[in-house]
């Protein structure tokens, strides 16, 4: 199985004949087998030349960048060998038909919002909570009114209202203090929990982009996300069905486990940010769980980094196929 | 749908070479007769991960076998080889196993019909395994000839389609490449 390597160290990212080393600023020399890596995400401060990225498109490697503030901030997305003109030509139709382009905008809000209901529910079973209780009902009222409107901004809206009742039920279960949040902020984040789910959101958005760079699929053309507006948007609303089950659950894990704690945080500038022990405990725990199985009913085993990619194929089928497209929805 | 098949068949001293062009090639050939919907996705060129285990050990097989045997043999459509053996063209298929020796069959009869009749060069074929230590001698019939017109027809129905067959679960799926595409 290949795997995503994760580079904190500063130094030169370099091809050595059919290998990658990396030559640290403290002069350690690493290979990396490359038969053995699918994507590369870079914290450090790395130097690469063009012969490695000639050597990366051969590979198919993906190679996506990150600051010091943890921040995506941009990828190397090889050209592809992959080219299926029907799959781009039926894509592409997709975006200009509003019908269809609604229709999936909708689809990604209402995987998110099932997946965001099955960490309420598990919770609200656990604490018997009255407030959760509340969320979960103040939740089903915004998601009814997905049903009243075929206006993406407005569908946009609607998904932000069911994040932010979610979010601020985070601090009715979390089993540390320090964590709770009022509301979600980005830019910049202004406590810890803010901070985290920044983070794990940044890893998630490149692990989908590597896996649809294995598909047909052109990440820049999204149907919830604005496509224009950023280079890619595909993989953000693919993310939105993901995020409850393998970041937010990543977070729960990490805090109520006491992995992490106030101590792995740091205020850089106006924002709270994770601090590089922070960055690598979280990273551990969300490959980890990118790796977990679960039971398909006709494909056996498969990992949630697996079933990012099947998003990308049913996908395919509403494409190609006019087979609707039903988000993944975890079972418990 | 335009699916140009280009196959070569060289003969390095005394060159016959033939260049073939058409529609419907061997490899559709082999796919129709496991499964429809998988010949409508090769031919509208979807294919399965390349990192797929199956594929890369396939592949795999090939490289091994063009690289150990001798001269005198040519690829055709990058999985059939020819072998010219004394005063007998021979077309040699390699397999791993002989599962699917059947469709093997027919995408061997397939490259026979097509010399025989558009080039004028009458071959015979044969299915080496050699995990089995297996070979098998195949050869134009009149029927066989019928049967491989009339799957061509419809293997050119079928890539007319606009939207591949709905998938059917066969034995063959377990292994195919598509398994994922078709039952996620
Ligand atoms: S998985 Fe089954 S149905 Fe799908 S292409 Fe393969 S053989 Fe055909």
């Amino acid at each position: 199985m290949s795997k995503v390597l994760y580079v904190f160290q500063s130094g030169r990212l370099k091809r050595k004949d059919n290998s990658l080393i990396l030559i640290t600023k403290e002069g350690e020399n690493k290979s990396i087998p490359v038969a053995t890596v699918s994507d590369i995400n870079i914290f450090g401060e790395i130097v690469i030349n063009k012969r490695l990225l000639e050597f990366l498109t051969k590979n198919e490697i993906c190679l996506h960048f990150f600051n010091r503030k943890g921040w995506y901030v941009g990828s190397y997305y090889p050209r592809r060998s992959l080219n299926s003109g029907l799959i781009t030509l039926k894509q592409a139709e997709a975006y200009l038909d509003n019908k269809k382009r609604v229709y999936l905008a909708k689809k990604f809000i209402e995987g998110a919002y099932r997946n965001i209901l099955k960490n309420l529910e598990y919770h609200y079973r656990q604490t018997g909570n009255e407030e959760i209780g509340n969320s979960i009902k103040n939740i089903n009222q915004s998601f009814s009114k997905v049903f009243e409107t075929n206006d993406i901004p407005t569908l946009m809206s609607i998904e932000g209202d069911i994040r932010k009742e979610y979010y601020s039920t985070f601090g009715l279960f979390l089993k540390q203090e320090g964590f709770e949040i009022e509301r979600r902020e980005k830019r910049p984040p202004s406590n810890p929990m803010n901070a985290l789910i920044s983070f794990g959101n940044s890893l998630l958005y490149a692990s989908v982009l590597s896996e649809i760079y294995r598909t047909y699929l052109d990440p820049r053309i999204g149907y919830l996300h604005q496509t224009n507006q950023r280079s890619f948007s595909l993989n953000l609303d693919i993310a939105e069905v993901f995020k409850p089950v393998i970041v937010d659950r990543t977070i729960f894990q990490i805090i109520n486990r006491k992995e992490i704690n106030i101590n792995d945080f740091h205020e850089i500038g106006d924002g709270v940010f994770m601090k590089e022990s922070g960055n690598k405990k979280f990273i551990q725990r969300y490959e980890e769980k990118m790796q977990s199985v679960i039971k398909h009913k006709k494909l056996g085993n498969v990992s949630y980094r697996r079933l990012i990619r099947l998003e990308c194929y049913k996908l395919y089928k509403f494409f190609t196929e006019d087979e609707e497209y039903n988000p993944f929805v975890v079972e418990w | 749908m335009d699916i140009r098949f280009l196959a070569y068949i060289q003969w390095d001293y005394n060159c016959l070479y033939i260049k073939i062009e058409m529609e419907v090639n061997g490899t559709l050939i082999w796919y129709y007769t496991i499964c429809k919907r998988e010949a409508w996705l090769i031919g509208h060129r979807i294919v399965p991960d390349q990192k797929d285990n199956r594929i890369m050990i396939g592949r795999h097989i090939h490289k091994y076998f063009f690289s150990r045997e001798k001269a005198k043999e040519v690829l055709i459509d990058n999985t059939i080889k020819v072998d010219l053996v004394k005063g007998r063209c021979l077309i040699v298929e390699i397999k791993k196993s002989s599962k699917f020796i059947d469709s093997t069959r027919w995408q061997l009869l397939f490259y026979l019909y097509y010399l025989k009749h558009k080039k004028g060069v009458v071959m015979e074929g044969e299915i080496s395994i050699p995990d089995e230590k297996k070979r098998v001698l195949v050869r134009l019939s009149e029927e066989s000839e019928k049967e491989i017109e009339r799957m061509i027809g419809e293997i050119e129905e079928l890539l007319k389609q606009e939207k591949p067959p709905k998938p059917e679960w066969i034995k063959y799926c377990k292994v195919c490449g598509y398994k994922e595409m078709c039952w996620v």
